[in-house]
């Protein structure tokens, strides 16, 4: 076992979410102020308990938008003493670190996600997601697409790449991937949330554009505009508010040498994905089979397959089968091993791209026990593994209820 | 390196991050060689381009042609870019390509010269010049025979 001094001493105590759309004719920060206050009412706390706040985007110091520079003032909040951006699902790991070495003792994690112009036609026609787009790009460093060799630096293209590396090593079929897109998409239909609410089969699934070939249309995750939001404390401020504490009871990131160009990649077994889900069960207690949900990053279901391999539920190159003998064929759901539920809201395919941020605020609403026609019964355990690239900053972090 | 000056490179690319640790590599794509950074002291080939050796330490990088030869590792045909203005006449393959002067080292360039539906993973090629926007750009053709049907 490696240390886990922070063991159960931390809970999620609100969660906040905006509705899920392809167009919702807001800026990113007026979602992420709704979810934010969302959270905040959830956990039934005033706003100057929070001195801690993590915002959204990849650059510590992003202006605008709904970095911690512009959250906080805007919501009203006096004083913090921790500040940080973050994206994915590793902000969340940040925010619990800083409550847990003191740094502040209520803190307030805000993630949006909006659909970027180069994201759909419609997308590309609308003035105000070009300005905004335009705005994020001066202040980034130049990547370089116009050099084809760099073409891969943060880039979904590699995902589709590696589909068909796995599919030619493994001789593994399509069935895997689209059983994750349709166990997403039936989740989904019954979340109010949700931006894709049709049913699909797996032949639609087989039928849908081909992207990057391998990669089809519902391989991907659906850009849509959202926010979502939490709030951790300790463990002892949690017993005093309103809802029942949902404890993070380990967690673990995990880095490789690859770095940012993807073409460098290691093999299969070797990437982020496999690092931090290692780290992750070398500091719980929860084992695999105790687990009610799980929810495998799905950006791509490649991530998804990728995820399930690297939790252990079956062995590199066998999720294809696991995936077959796990399907409940009169649900249209996958049930892990006959019990473990995956991504009970439908995830970034189905409810729409929040860098899997909407796995903690599903798991949080399920571990509460609250959910009422979604409720899945007595679920005490969530794995969660949000924005878990193959390549940089994967998440893997177990919550648990008493 | 003589005729292509800093400059020259500079404006070549217009829209790469050029520095001092990759601009070899870019003067050399102008003379139609593929240079890659390589550690003198233990041989190892650093790319990305980076100013250290990952295995020794050694600061002692000199940028050094490569043969051309490799296989291809990872693939993908990409039938849309990014930005859907930009729609793509007939998809593009793109590959990284494993060199055969190290394991892991792999190059980002498209296939050329082979039917898209006889690509293969693992499949032998060398390097070879397209045009790109008017300046001669990296690319691999099969370096064997082509195998037909899928
Ligand atoms: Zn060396």
């Amino acid at each position: 076992m490696a240390r886990n001094p922070l063991k159960d001493s931390l809970a999620v105590v609100g969660v906040g979410s905006t509705p899920y759309g392809r167009d919702l004719k807001r800026t990113e920060l007026s979602l992420a102020l709704e979810a934010a206050i969302g959270a905040i009412e959830d956990a039934g706390i005033d706003r100057q308990e929070i001195d801690g706040v993590c915002g959204t985007g990849m650059d510590p110091l992003a202006m605008g938008g709904s970095g911690f520079l512009t959250l906080q003032g805007a919501l009203g909040i006096e004083k913090t003493t921790w500040q940080k951006n973050g994206w994915l699902g590793s902000c969340f790991v940040y925010a619990a670190e800083a409550v847990f070495s003191g740094l502040c003792d209520t803190v307030l994690v805000v993630q949006a996600y909006t659909r970027g112009p180069g994201m759909s036609r419609s997308a590309a026609n609308d003035p105000f997601r070009l300005r905004a787009a335009q705005q994020r790009m001066a202040g980034q460093v130049l990547t370089g697409q116009s050099d084809f060799a760099r073409r891969w630096i943060h880039s979904g293209e590699p995902y589709a790449a590696w589909m068909a590396r796995y599919m030619h090593d493994y001789k593994a079929t399509k069935d895997a991937f689209a059983r994750i897109a349709v166990n997403n998409r039936t989740h989904a239909t019954r979340n109010p949330r949700a931006a894709m609410r049709t049913p699909i089969t797996m032949e639609d699934y087989h039928a849908s554009r081909v992207i990057w070939e391998p990669m089809q249309m519902l391989d991907m995750d659906v850009p849509v505009d959202c926010a979502e939001a939490l709030i951790i404390t300790t463990a002892e401020r949690a017993m005093d508010l309103r809802h029942k504490p949902v404890y993070i009871h380990a967690m673990s990131l995990g880095g490789s040498r690859v770095g940012e160009y993807y073409d460098n990649s290691l093999g299969w077994t070797d990437n982020s994905l496999w690092i931090s889900l290692a780290g992750l069960w070398e500091r719980s207690d929860v084992t695999i089979d105790d687990l009610d949900l799980f929810f495998p990053y799905d950006g791509y279901t490649i991530d998804t397959v990728g995820c399930i391999e690297a939790a252990g539920f079956c062995k590199p190159g066998e999720a294809g089968d696991l995936l077959a003998s796990s399907w409940d064929a009169e649900a249209n759901i996958l049930r892990l091993g006959g019990h473990t539920l995956l991504t009970t809201n439908g995830g970034g395919l189905s409810q729409g791209r929040a860098g899997g941020f909407n796995f903690y605020t599903e798991a949080v609403r399920q571990l509460r026990g609250a959910e009422g026609e979604r409720q899945v019964p007595d679920a005490r355990t969530a794995l969660v593994c949000p924005g878990s690239s193959f390549f940089h900053d994967p998440a893997s972090v177990m919550l648990r209820t008493d | 390196m003589t005729g292509v000056t800093d400059a020259d490179v500079f404006a070549a690319f217009p829209a790469v991050l050029i520095d001092r640790d990759n601009i070899e590599h870019y003067r050399g794509l102008l003379q139609q060689r593929l240079l890659i950074n390589r550690c003198s002291s233990c041989g190892y080939w650093v790319y990305p381009h980076r100013p250290l050796c990952p295995e020794c330490w050694s600061w002692d990088i000199v940028p050094t042609e490569v043969r051309g030869e490799g296989f291809v590792f990872l693939c993908t045909l990409i039938h849309q870019e990014r930005d859907p203005d930009a729609m793509l006449p007939e998809p593009v393959p793109a590959a990284a390509v494993e060199l055969v002067e190290q394991s892991g080292l792999r190059y980002l360039a498209p296939i050329v010269n082979c039917p898209r539906e006889a690509i293969r993973l693992d499949m032998p090629v060398r390097l070879t010049w397209v045009d790109r926007g008017g300046l001669a750009s990296p690319a691999f053709e099969p370096a064997g025979p082509i195998q037909s049907g899928r």
